[in-house]
């Protein structure tokens, strides 16, 4: 079932669009990643369907029903998403167990409903006993948990998180991420993540919306935007690329830098473009025969992998491949690399 | 409905970003009528002056003694100012960049005479040099009422400097000196035209020390004009030559100010290594504020006490209670009616940033150039006209509103805009209507400020002499009106009980807005503590 469903929406600041005629949806439970660079669109994307901003045209629906229209709104606190705002925008005045109950109405539910809910909630986010706690006594990690905990107290529709973990250092950023995602996976919860992290967008969703400028660059699953980009600037965006520049001949085979043709422009050759490779598609090698022979010119080392940059003999290219873990490489190594991977070519226009 | 239409209409009735571009109706004409009933005042001076026929205005402005006045009034204004922009720069500049100790406390005898007003300090040094008169004795007065202000304002901006700019600066290879000259004073020369808007507003508006020191400036000129002749259009006339100095005043200050700088994100605040540890310097600080403390707190003391003591008539126990419950009674009444009124134009200012509301506060601004003698002035010759709401307790109390609305307005507009919009934006999606999120995020997020702001108010209020004068029901005294009448005819010995009185009571909320106290501070949602002077400074734009 389709859980949100946004078509045609254009946001204006003023003059400026700033979303442009985008459309995507989502199914229940799904949790879906906006990628892309700041300036973008994410943000104002995510208010929109929060209602709050109001788009200038399009329309978006939460479930069966209409939410937004360029000419009807329903305001934000009709629409029950979950907003989880950067840093976490906890209720200075309130506790923890206050800040968790805040958008539980006593008309609705009973107090020991609520106090329930508070229950279920601090043990979902493992911070059973911190009830009476205050938001500053708090460190970031639990100040975001527990303003995820405040806005799956309402069982909303969809849970709206804008960046809530950039503010935490790489390690608990991982930690909480994984945590958030397997805890909105266990409540079966639609949800949206903003953001800039190329390697979060891909390992927390289901489905990646990369935007660029407005517009939704590419759409689908983690799989589909990292291994069949839809162009050389989408697949720099969801990860390292090598761009070459390649040459189609007619019969579908394609020269590049790295492929058993000759690489050379020959009379067959109708189309120009480009080549994109991972990284990790490309092996190297100091025995092997196989493969076009360069040197060695960088080498950074991360520990779990490294990056060797190559200088190829016969051409000018510079070729990037990464390579795992233990290694026997050294800055001006003679080497053979080898591309053992899917080619995607893009043609120029 | 074509589309540029359809979105021209969105782009008024509905938010953008957040921020509700459209007004309330009903805030709209609230606040249009609080605003009319703020500008009565003045409108009624200019129907009055105006009554006059224009060569008679002329010749009343362009008489010798006028010009005399005005002279002296200016001439007063200057010394002020200046003196209190070097010292208040100097001896916040020692507090803070030097270490001391007990430096956090030293701050509290400094501010503390805030609790005295000019014509208790005047009373009190007369009573001790009983030949004090002139401008420089009323200057002295006058500097030692406002120090307090001056070294307020400076201080908070000076707490907002990044160390960063000054560490970078010395790696840079400046001295302390060139750092001071160009680093620090640059950044903090917003507060220090701020502090001299404060003292100079009040001495253009003080009353009492000047009147008990024999030095005519306008608001003199003013009371005597009413008092004496009766002429409340030649009043009126000097009462506008008084608005259009303070309008100056505001208007140079608006110049000066710099726009509101962006805060360093990264901002880190002095710590204790950073401090100078020179000897010479440390006593030097030390002793300049030992001295203003002598004088602004000590000697003043002093003299009280000895006078209360000394004093071989019987104290008037039930007059004293009585002067006391009016006092308090009014000023809390004049408090609560500031806070009503201040709610939704600090309200609008703050949520709204249109051309209506950039307006209101203009015509706030402008109620802050009525002085206490000005709004008594127009609410007495009103007032006849009022019926039964002449004389009473209400009608003063309402002038306490006017006279410290635009402190009231600036507080509540400072507290309210500490909440930040996207705690609004969570409490809206959580199912929060606007309303509800105005009651339960905003006001309790903005409470404790705006308590500290009306007390702020009542304490001013407390103070208040020239309106309570002239506004006072028949037989009602406050403590203010009796220091007044007993000192105005040397009587310091009867005055005592009552400066005294009014000192301590004055003393509680003035020492409470002195303390470090803790508000949320939401913005960083981080656990840094905001303090209530920094608060005071920053509603530097109407304090």
């Amino acid at each position: 079932m389709t859980s949100l469903d946004v078509s045609h929406l254009s946001v204006n600041f003023g003059d400026r669009t700033v979303i442009d005629d985008l459309s995507f949806s989502l199914k229940e439970g799904e949790i879906a990643s906006l990628l892309g660079p700041s300036g973008c669109g994410k943000t104002t994307l995510l208010r929109a369907i929060a209602g709050l901003l109001q788009p200038r045209e399009g329309t978006i629906r939460l479930g069966s029903q209409l939410v937004g229209l360029s000419s009807v709104v329903l305001p934000p606190h009709k629409r029950r998403t979950g907003y989880v705002p950067q840093q976490g925008a906890l209720f200075p005045h309130l506790n923890v167990a206050q800040n968790i109950a805040f958008g539980l109405s006593k008309k609705e539910f009973s107090s020991s409903e609520i106090s329930g809910t508070i229950t279920e909630m601090l043990s979902l986010i493992g911070m059973s006993g911190y009830e009476n706690q205050m938001p500053t006594e708090l460190s970031g990690g639990q100040q975001t948990r527990v303003a995820l905990a405040r806005a799956l107290a309402v069982k909303p529709k969809m849970v709206l998180l804008d960046e809530p973990f950039s503010a935490l250092d790489a390690e608990l950023r991982n930690e909480l991420r994984s945590e958030v995602v397997a805890l909105l996976r266990a409540q079966g919860t639609t949800a949206i993540l903003v953001t800039h992290d190329r390697e979060e967008a891909l390992v927390s969703s289901d489905k990646v919306v990369l935007m660029r400028a407005g517009k939704i660059a590419q759409y689908g699953s983690p799989e589909e935007v990292y291994e069949s980009p839809i162009s050389p600037s989408v697949a720099v965006s969801t990860g390292d690329a090598l761009v070459l520049s390649a040459h189609q001949s007619k019969d579908g085979s394609t020269s590049y830098a790295l492929s058993s043709l000759d690489a050379s422009t020959d009379s067959v050759s109708t189309n120009n473009g480009y080549v994109v490779i991972r990284p990790e598609e490309i092996s190297v090698s100091k025995s092997s025969t196989a493969g076009v022979s360069g040197t060695l010119i960088q080498l950074d080392y991360y520990g779990h992998d490294a990056m060797l940059v190559v200088k190829l003999s016969d051409s000018s290219e510079l070729i990037r491949a990464r390579v795992a873990g233990p290694m026997d490489f050294h800055v001006g190594d003679v080497v053979k690399v080898e591309h053992r991977g899917p080619i995607r070519f893009f043609a120029d226009n | 409905m074509s589309k540029s239409a359809k979105s021209s209409l969105a782009n008024r009735l509905l938010p953008s970003r957040g921020e509700s571009v459209s007004i309330h109706p009903a805030l709209i004409s609230l606040v249009g009528l609080l605003l009319a009933v703020v500008l009565i005042p003045f409108v009624y001076l200019v129907i009055r002056a105006f009554e006059k026929p224009l060569p008679e205005i002329a010749s009343l402005l362009l008489r010798g003694k006028t010009i005399e006045v005005l002279g002296t009034t200016s001439a007063l204004l200057v010394i002020v100012v200046l003196v209190n922009i070097v010292l208040g720069t100097a001896i916040a500049a020692g507090i803070h960049f030097v270490q001391l100790p007990l430096a956090h406390l030293l701050i509290v005898p400094a501010v503390l005479p805030l609790a005295i007003p000019s014509y208790v300090f005047t009373y009190t040094w007369l009573a001790l040099i009983p030949s004090l008169s002139g401008i420089f004795a009323a200057a002295f007065i006058l500097i030692l009422t406002t120090l307090p202000y001056m070294l307020l304002a400076i201080l908070v901006s000076l707490r907002r400097i990044d160390s960063g700019f000054i560490e970078v600066a010395r790696t840079l290879g400046l001295t302390r000196t060139q750092i001071f000259f160009r680093v620090v004073l640059p950044q903090i020369r917003g507060s220090i035209s701020a502090g001299a808007l404060l003292s100079g507003l009040y001495v253009l508006s003080d009353f009492g020390a000047v009147s008990l020191l024999n030095v005519e400036t306008l608001t003199v000129s003013i009371q005597n004009m009413f008092k004496s002749s009766y002429d409340r259009g030649a009043a009126s006339v000097i009462a506008l030559l008084l608005i259009l100095a303070s309008v100056v005043f505001i208007a140079v200050d608006e110049r000066i100010k710099d726009k509101k700088a962006k805060e360093n994100v990264f901002k880190r605040l002095s710590t204790d290594d950073s401090r100078i540890k020179s000897l010479p310097l440390k006593v030097f600080v030390l002793i300049s504020i030992g001295i203003y403390v002598t004088l602004a707190l000590f000697i003043p003391i002093y003299v009280l006490l000895s006078r209360f003591i000394g004093n071989p008539n019987p104290i008037d126990v039930a007059g004293l209670l009585s002067a006391a419950t009016s006092t308090v009674t009014v000023s809390a009444f004049g408090a609560l009616i500031a806070l009503l009124f201040s709610a939704p134009l600090g309200f609008l200012i703050a949520t709204h940033a249109g051309r209506f509301s950039k307006i209101s506060e203009r015509i706030i601004l402008v109620g802050h150039a009525l002085p206490g003698v000005v709004i008594g002035l127009a609410l007495v010759s009103l007032g006849s006209k009022l019926g039964p709401i002449y004389q009473s307790v209400f009608l003063l109390a309402f002038a306490y509103a006017l006279l410290f609305l635009a402190k009231a307005v600036a507080s509540m507009t400072y507290s309210l805009q500490l909440v930040p919009q996207v705690l609004k934006e969570v409490a809206a999606t959580l199912g929060k209507s606007k309303t509800k999120v105005t009651t339960s995020v905003v006001f309790p997020i903005a409470l404790p400020s705006i308590g500290l702001g009306t007390l702020l108010v009542f304490l001013t209020a407390m103070k208040e002499l020239p309106a309570t004068l002239m506004l006072r029901p028949t037989g009602m005294d406050t403590l203010a009106t009796q220091i007044w009448s007993y000192a105005a005819i040397n009587r310091f010995n009867d005055a005592a009980p009552y400066a005294l009185l009014l000192v301590l009571i004055a003393a509680i909320p003035t020492f409470l807005l002195s303390l470090p106290w803790g508000e949320w501070d939401v913005k960083t949602s981080g656990s840094k503590q905001r303090t209530q002077q920094e608060k005071i400074g920053a509603s530097r734009d109407l304090t």
